[in-house]
């Protein structure tokens, strides 16, 4: 064991990571807003809609949620350009990770709204709310609160494992940056200790946002670790 | 003049029908329990009351003022006037105790906001809690829960209040300061309907005992009457057992 780590060359190449980082941050982001709104929309359905509809919704959820993200990614990158459509690597990683954040959070809000409970919605009926009101005062504070726990570890998912897929298809989030860094210096371990550090680094941040957040908004006693 | 007058109220569960023709009356400022067996539909009278479950028949009398459940408006004009506390308290978890107190004052009647949260820490006091207002339901006893459960029903001024097995959930040394609680709201003359297994106290705070069964009312009086000298064969046949316990 003679290994000298030199690190300097790492320090050279930092701005790049930082906006490797930089883009990472931004896709876990975008994908989990997407991902919000679309298993906003389904976990409505599913509970709401006429069967046709429900079956649709399982059918994406089943189909996303047992086949691997990365076979995902492949499909939309070197799979649709077959069939005529194509698309730049960060949409199609963009893409790929909005609907799989979809799907997963169809399940979460779904188990949400069944973790509503009747009793308090009657309660709050005897005491006059209207359907609106009831909504607002009880229905989703409750499902904010009773998934605020799974939808910040989702977040956490999907910021480290999600957005690092984008390496195999030549997106230059931090992982894919410290992957051509160090393929140039073959400096693979100060490169991927110091990476492996900023991924620490980042997630604490959204961690601490999340925790934050939970507190404030939902009484959430969240904790960071 | 009856305050609460029902007669041969109707309602279903679906195709099933559970209440098939009720009819009691109590005045101002009375005490009415209804007792029975499990699934005679006790709890049914009460919540068709509130409109929670559908009245199919019959008519509902407040103070003289007929009461319709034909409509959202008209099911909330029967809310307005009554108000109910279920055995599981049923408190909104993401609220305070004040805010579970005030939330309905302020935001669905639009009361003003002084009066408010000066008639809910009366309440509070009322109940004996006035040290918990900041406090959420998850850290509170069975017991202290039902407590605020209550002082949420009474802050809405209601004319009548509906109870159901208000203490069938809590741990026996808990029951009492719930029982309290209603025996103070009786000498402050609320008129009452309450659901109760607990025989001792229905003996005690009831001006009139209803004995139900089979979704039918089948025998009404004094509790003396109902309770000691029950005339029809499943009264006595209920009251036997349960009071052999
Ligand atoms: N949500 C429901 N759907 C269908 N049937 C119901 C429902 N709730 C109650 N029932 C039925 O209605 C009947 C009356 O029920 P209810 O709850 O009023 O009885 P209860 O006298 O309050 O009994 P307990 O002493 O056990 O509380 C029972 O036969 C019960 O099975
Ligand atoms: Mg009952």
């Amino acid at each position: 064991m003679n290994y000298r780590f030199q690190f300097g060359v790492v320090w050279d190449n930092f701005p790049l990571l930082l906006e490797g980082a930089l883009l990472t941050f931004q896709l876990g982001c975008f994908a989990f807003a997407g991902g919000a709104l679309i298993g906003l929309v389904c976990a409505t359905l599913k509970t709401y809609a006429p069967w046709p509809l429900r079956v649709l919704v399982d059918c994406y959820v089943v189909f996303i949620t047992n086949t691997p993200a990365l076979i995902q990614i492949y499909f939309l990158y070197f799979g649709l350009p077959e069939l005529g459509f194509r698309w730049s690597n960060e949409a199609c990683l963009l893409i790929g990770l909005t609907l799989n954040a979809g799907a997963y959070l169809t399940l979460i809000l779904r188990a949400g709204f069944l973790s509503v409970r009747v009793s308090e919605i009657e309660a709050g009926q005897t005491l006059g709310m209207s359907l609106i009101q009831q909504v607002r005062y009880i229905i989703v504070p409750h499902i904010a609160k009773s998934i605020y726990p799974a939808v910040a570890n989702f977040f956490i998912v999907i910021l480290v494992m999600g957005t690092s897929v984008g390496a195999l298809i030549g997106v230059d989030e931090l992982t894919g940056q410290a992957i051509n860094l160090s393929a140039v210096n073959y400096r693979w371990l100060e490169y991927l200790t110091v990476v492996a550090g900023m991924y620490v680094v980042l997630t604490f941040i959204a961690s601490i946002g999340l925790a934050l957040l939970g507190r404030w908004a939902f009484r959430v006693k969240a904790r960071i670790f | 003049m009856a305050h609460l007058a029902v007669s041969d109220v109707r309602a279903k569960y679906g195709t099933l029908e559970v209440l098939k023709g009720v009819t009691f009356s109590i005045g101002k400022g009375e005490i009415a329990t209804l007792v029975g067996p499990s699934g005679s539909g006790k709890s049914t009278v009460l919540r068709a009351l509130m409109g929670l479950t559908p009245v199919t028949g019959g008519t509902v009398e407040i103070a003289g003022e007929r009461m319709n459940y034909s409509s959202a408006r008209e099911v909330r004009a029967a809310r307005d006037r009554m108000a109910i506390v279920f055995q599981q308290y049923n408190l909104f978890q993401n609220m305070t105790v004040m805010q579970n107190l005030t939330l309905a004052p302020l935001k669905i009647k639009k009361w003003d906001k002084q009066q408010v949260n000066s008639e809910a820490r009366r309440l509070l006091g009322l109940v004996g809690l006035s040290d918990k207002a900041d406090a959420y339901s998850d850290q509170l006893s069975g017991g202290q829960q039902q407590r605020v459960a209550l002082a949420r029903a009474l802050a809405l001024k209601p004319q009548i209040l509906l109870l159901d097995e208000v203490t069938s959930a809590l741990d026996p040394e808990l029951v009492n300061e719930v029982l309290d609680a209603i025996r103070k709201l009786a000498d402050e003359g609320m008129t009452m309907v309450i659901v109760s297994h607990e025989m001792a106290f229905v003996r005690e705070i009831a001006d009139k005992v209803v004995f139900m069964d089979a979704g039918q009312i089948v025998e009404a009086g004094t509790p003396k009457e109902i309770l000691d000298t029950p005339k029809t064969e499943r009264a006595r046949d209920f009251f036997s057992k349960i009071l052999r316990h």
